[in-house]
């Protein structure tokens, strides 16, 4: 079996009913999406099958044989956010960060699809079935539907970090 | 048959931490020659933030910029003691120690400085990373280069340790009680909730949650915002949702799975306004109290005025299951008995044959 994840296409050994999650976390060691409930309650396992929010742990990776898998891995990187993920660090969406994966994803997608601005009642039918136990969920719809409307759209919108090196050199320092 | 409309109030005092004695935080801090700071704090961030609220009281504390400070809480062999995050402790508690810890390093700071500028320590202030004398800001030396000097000219790692530590209470020998200091930061909240109780299915749908929290000083009000939502949303869930182990260590209320541990989902979001009260504590950092563990006690009473102001049933058990709403409603549909005297409860009956829910006949004046 061979899958696309994040653009880098890679063969499976993993037996075929071995659910899609563990191959990623067990055999690829990607491990954006997190094992929750693992039954298909809480959503944070989710990731993007040829661009589809889907439940990775309840699909048997035989079943997305020659698929394009996006992980949160494939999204963005910490010094390129998208545009979403900008958003949530904007909008302070995430607190323990276990269920935001799946929620950036679904959340990604929605955008895709609707390829404008969101209206509130989208983002609670596509973050549905997403659970969170700490924001009370209402940062993330304001990140969602401020992602939406463009206004978080690169990380030049947010503090620059800190260089590596610091900037002044210590007094007799032998540096 | 029909939906009926209730608002419940409840307020909460929250003592901060544990209200007895001890329950300690430490925080250890030193400075590189480069005048960045690590902080070794014990109070694990477990989300709510007590990594970036402390990160800014040493920043603010010391007088140097946010970024020069580097939060390390991650090892428990390298990390001081905290009792835990718990009990909306971080900020006042941990808060506190790791302020303490830098008011020590600042005198450090200042002290050298007094030897490189020649000016009492008591006539410098610390600023955006800088050390200068007041009155004359024309003399002024960085904190990196009194970070260096100390190391490589003084022989000093320049570094505070300090611990947060309630005073313990005294027993008397005679009558062994325990006589206890009033709680130093007790932070207040009321919570409003308008619910809907379907008096045919029983199920309860909250509305509206208004949340007040006196919290002293928002360091970081958005964090503020964030546990109050999160804490909204976790009190709606133990209120309607979620069984939380009353009988604990007994199992008998666990759901046997996930799907059975009904949590709220955005579905159950009420429309949420929030208002935070700053009436700082004297004890406080920057005097912070507390917000944590708190924002999810007032709105289970609350809704349970609620239901009563709605429907007219006490629901002594939470949560609020259509179950339990409707056990409630059919015991006080029984009528009650008094020798000859067959009563109904009038909140029900009246409103259950009434076509304008009892408000008055159709057609006629009030």
């Amino acid at each position: 079996m061979n899958l696309i994840v994040n653009g880098s296409e890679v063969e499976i050994v993993s037996p075929p009913l071995t659910p899609l999650l563990h191959v990623l976390r067990d055999e690829l060691d990607i491990t954006g999406p997190k094992a929750g409930c693992q039954q298909g309650g809480c959503g944070t396992c989710t990731v993007l099958i040829d661009g589809e929010p889907r439940r990775s742990c309840l699909t048997a990776v035989a079943a997305v044989d020659g698929a394009s898998i996006t992980t949160i891995e494939g999204v963005g990187q910490a010094e390129e956010l998208s545009a979403v993920q900008a958003a949530f660090y904007k909008h302070y969406a995430a607190q323990c960060g276990f269920c935001t994966p799946g929620m950036v994803l679904a959340a990604t997608a929605l955008i895709e699809r609707k390829g404008g601005p969101v209206e509130r009642d989208e983002v609670l039918e596509a973050l549905g079935g997403h659970y969170c136990r700490c924001t009370g969920y209402v940062k993330i719809i304001d990140a969602v539907m401020a992602a939406s409307r463009g206004e978080v759209d690169s990380v030049d919108d947010l503090p620059v970090p800190e260089p590596g090196q610091p900037e002044v050199l210590p007094k007799g320092s032998p540096a | 048959m029909a939906k009926h409309h209730g608002r419940g109030f409840a307020t909460i005092e929250y003592p901060t931490g544990m209200n007895q004695n001890g329950d300690p935080s430490q925080a250890w801090i030193k400075l590189k020659p480069d005048g960045r700071v690590d902080v070794f704090s014990g109070t694990v961030d477990i989300g709510q933030g007590s990594k970036t609220v402390h990160t800014q009281i040493v920043a603010d504390a010391l007088g140097v910029p946010y970024d020069w400070v580097t939060m390390d809480n991650t090892n428990t062999d390298s990390s001081a003691v905290c009792t835990g995050t718990f009990a909306s402790r971080g900020t006042f508690i941990g808060g506190n120690a790791v302020r303490l810890a830098a008011e020590k390093v600042r005198e450090r700071i200042l002290d050298i400085a007094s030897k490189e500028l020649e000016i009492d320590p008591s006539d410098l202030d610390i600023e955006d990373g800088e050390v200068i004398a007041r009155g004359a800001p024309q003399k002024k030396i960085n904190v990196a280069d009194v970070a260096g000097a100390a190391t490589y000219n003084y022989g000093e790692l320049i570094s505070g340790s300090s611990t947060a530590l309630k005073p313990f209470a005294d027993v008397d020998d005679a009558t062994g009680q325990v006589e206890i200091e009033p709680h130093s930061a007790i932070s207040y909240a009321a919570c409003v909730a308008d619910v809907e109780v379907d008096d045919e299915t029983g199920e309860v749908v909250v509305q509206k949650l208004v949340q007040v929290y006196d919290v002293g000083r928002a360091i970081n009000p958005t964090l503020v915002e964030g546990q109050i939502e999160g804490g909204a949303i976790m009190g709606l869930g133990l209120g309607l949702l979620e069984n939380s182990y009353p009988y604990y260590p007994s199992v008998k209320h666990r759901g046997g799975q996930f799907g059975a541990y009904l949590a709220p989902a955005l579905r159950d979001m009420p429309e949420i306004d929030n208002v935070i009260i700053e009436n700082p504590s004297a004890d406080g950092p920057f005097g912070a109290k507390a917000i944590g563990e708190m924002a999810n006690n007032a709105q289970p009473p609350a809704i349970a005025n609620a239901i009563f102001d709605a429907v007219g049933v006490w629901l002594t058990e939470m949560p609020a299951t259509p179950d339990r709403v409707l056990e409630a409603l059919a015991a006080k549909r029984e009528p009650t008995r008094d020798g000859k005297r067959v009563v109904f409860d009038e909140h029900l009956s009246l409103k259950a044959v009434s076509a304008n829910q009892g408000e008055g006949f159709f057609g006629v004046e009030a």
